[in-house]
Parts: structure tokens; C-alpha cells; sequence
């Protein structure tokens, strides 16, 4: 695996919050789901640049939508999970029950 | 009725100076948010964390091109400050020299022109000598902003502010240790010139490079 292949942690919510939002994924909507998921506040900014990231990558697709004027007359950009993209996510969940499925207790919780 | 505005200055700043194809849709995004969570300093925070964020963004993904529009920005800068300087302080006891085996003793010499013609100059000459001294630092700096900027217009932003970034950081290790190592009556008569000089220089870069020009609001479908 060549490095920069991992998907981290930012990238890995960043999908499944697409994967949850389905055709109503741009950046307001994402950064609502990772702060009422996680409970932190989002860098819209952060959030656009992962998405280009994972976009280069070939795991998510982008597409312009509709300008209203609440944001000024901008566009909005919609973002989508690609096939490739589902797989990554597949896979990383794998290695990650694998791993979570070695460990011991961890303080009086069942791992 | 027209809905509430977010804070100009913060919007100002992310407009001129956010980078990337996707800076339109995070301007609108936070527009769109401001109006829900109607918070000021939230706000001012996405919008003061977006522009370094969208800048290493923009970096790291076009490393070739930053460390080309870096070559062809300083490489103007030398041209430019190595043949204008001198025409245009030549007379005046500016202290410059050039001497091919010292390049970095001469570049030293050079860069410090515009800001020893300002010290100890008196007045009337004085207020004179200060703007053509901080013209030509400016003059230059806007001629390097713009071969930068059009020879990398699609990371425009990004290789401008870089290149800003990097003359004010020669700036700092050239002036700086020198302003903190002579007596403060010294450093005093310093201070000015040279904090002008550096203002100049980046204003220049800045504004040769396209990105205090007003920007339209950009409808895209």
C-alpha cells in the first residue's frame, strides 16, 4: 500500500457522513451531520479540502448545484460517494472490526 | 427583505485571499450557516481558519508549480532590485556594493537600499526621499506579483500569497536581527523605514498579483 492510501479519520467520517446524506451532501449539510455526529465544530474549509483530496483519489464526485440568494447568490457544491469510494469504506471498516475484535477490556468496558 | 449580512471584513478577507476552486462554495456555505447560527465571531473563526486551511491545501497538491512561481518571483525580485536599486539611488550613500565572492554580503547590500536612503536624510528631502523609497520597493513588488500571478493563474491565490509570504520572511531574518541587535536610539531611527519597506514590498506582491482587485459576486451555475 503506498503511502497516502489509508483513509484517516476525517476522511473515513467525511464518507460515511455522505453515505448517510445520499443526494443532499454539500458543505452545510456535511459540516451539520459531522457536529451533531461528533459533537465538534467543523472547518467548512477543512471539510472542502478533504473532499478534494478524496475527489483526486477517485472516491467521491462533485457536481455544481443551485444558487439562492441566502448564500449570496453561490453555488452550492454536491458531493457523492463513488463506487470506489463505498469499497474504501467496506475495507477500512474491516480492518477496523478486525483490529477492535483483538483487544482486551478497556477500563471496565467490553472492547 | 434581504437576508442578515455576515461581518464584510471577514468576508473580504476569505474572498481575496481564500484559495481553490471550491473558496465560491465555502464563501456561500458560510453565508448560508451565518444565517442559522447568527454568530459573529463564529464566523470571523471559519473564516480566519479557512484561508491558511484552503492555502496548504492548494500548496500541497501543486508543489511543482509553488516551487516554480517561487523561482520566477524571487528571480524577478533580484533582476529587478539588483538593476533598479542602484539606478535609482545611484549618488546617494546607500552603502550598497556588489562583489562576487561575497553574493550574500552584496544581496544584503542591495535589499537595504530603499531603507538607508530614508535614515538620516534631512527634511524637506526627507518626506520626498521616504515615498520614492517605498515607491520602488512597491513598484517591484508589483511586477514580481504579476509574473507570479500570470503565469500560474489557475493557483493564482495560492502562489501569490506564497511568494508574499516568502519575501516578508527574508524580510524578517534580514532586517529583524539587526533591529534587535543595535542600541534602541539606533533601532528607533530604523524602525520606520524598514516596517515601510516591508509594507511596501508585500502590498506590491499583493496587489500586482491580482488579489486586492474587486472581485464581482460570481453566479456559477
Amino acid at each position: 500500500m503506498r503511502k497516502g492510501d489509508y483513509l484517516g479519520n476525517f476522511d473515513l467520517m467525511l464518507l460515511l457522513a455522505l453515505l448517510r446524506l445520499g443526494e443532499d451532501a454539500y458543505g452545510v449539510t456535511i459540516a451539520q451531520e459531522l457536529e451533531e455526529q461528533t459533537g465538534r465544530e467543523v472547518v467548512v474549509a477543512s471539510v472542502y479540502a478533504t473532499l478534494e483530496r478524496l475527489q483526486e483519489r477517485g472516491l467521491v464526485t462533485s457536481s455544481l448545484g443551485e444558487s439562492t440568494p441566502e448564500r449570496g447568490g453561490r453555488a452550492k457544491r454536491y458531493f457523492r460517494i463513488t463506487t470506489a469510494g463505498i469499497r474504501e469504506v467496506r475495507d477500512a471498516r474491516r480492518s477496523l472490526m478486525n483490529l477492535w475484535k483483538g483487544l482486551p477490556e478497556l477500563k471496565g468496558e467490553k472492547a | 427583505m434581504t437576508p442578515k449580512q455576515p461581518p464584510r471584513i471577514a468576508t473580504w478577507m476569505l474572498k481575496h485571499f481564500g484559495c481553490g476552486p471550491n473558496n465560491d462554495a465555502v464563501l456561500g456555505d458560510l453565508a448560508e450557516q451565518y444565517l442559522q447560527k447568527d454568530s459573529a465571531i463564529w464566523y470571523w473563526r471559519q473564516a480566519v481558519k479557512a484561508i491558511p486551511v484552503s492555502f496548504f491545501r492548494e500548496i500541497r497538491g501543486h508543489k511543482r508549480i509553488a516551487a516554480r512561481a517561487l523561482l520566477t518571483g524571487w528571480s524577478m525580485w533580484i533582476l529587478a532590485g539588483m538593476s533598479i536599486f542602484p539606478l535609482a539611488f545611484f549618488g546617494t550613500n546607500t552603502g550598497y556594493y556588489f562583489e562576487r565572492r561575497d553574493p550574500i554580503g552584496s544581496a544584503w547590500s542591495f535589499m537595504w537600499m530603499p531603507v538607508l536612503g530614508q535614515v538620516g536624510l534631512a527634511r524637506p528631502f526627507y518626506l520626498i526621499f521616504t515615498a520614492f523609497a517605498n515607491a520602488l520597493p512597491l513598484i517591484v513588488g508589483a511586477m514580481c506579483g504579476w509574473l507570479v500571478a500570470r503565469f500560474h493563474r489557475n493557483q493564482q491565490t495560492a502562489v501569490v500569497l506564497l511568494f508574499a509570504g516568502s519575501i516578508l520572511l527574508m524580510d524578517l531574518l534580514l532586517f529583524g536581527p539587526f533591529i534587535l541587535n543595535v542600541k534602541p536610539a539606533v533601532a528607533y531611527h530604523f524602525v520606520g523605514p524598514v516596517a515601510a519597506n516591508v509594507a511596501a514590498s508585500v502590498l506590491g506582491i499583493l496587489l500586482g498579483g491580482g488579489l486586492l482587485r474587486y472581485r464581482s459576486k460570481r453566479v456559477s451555475n
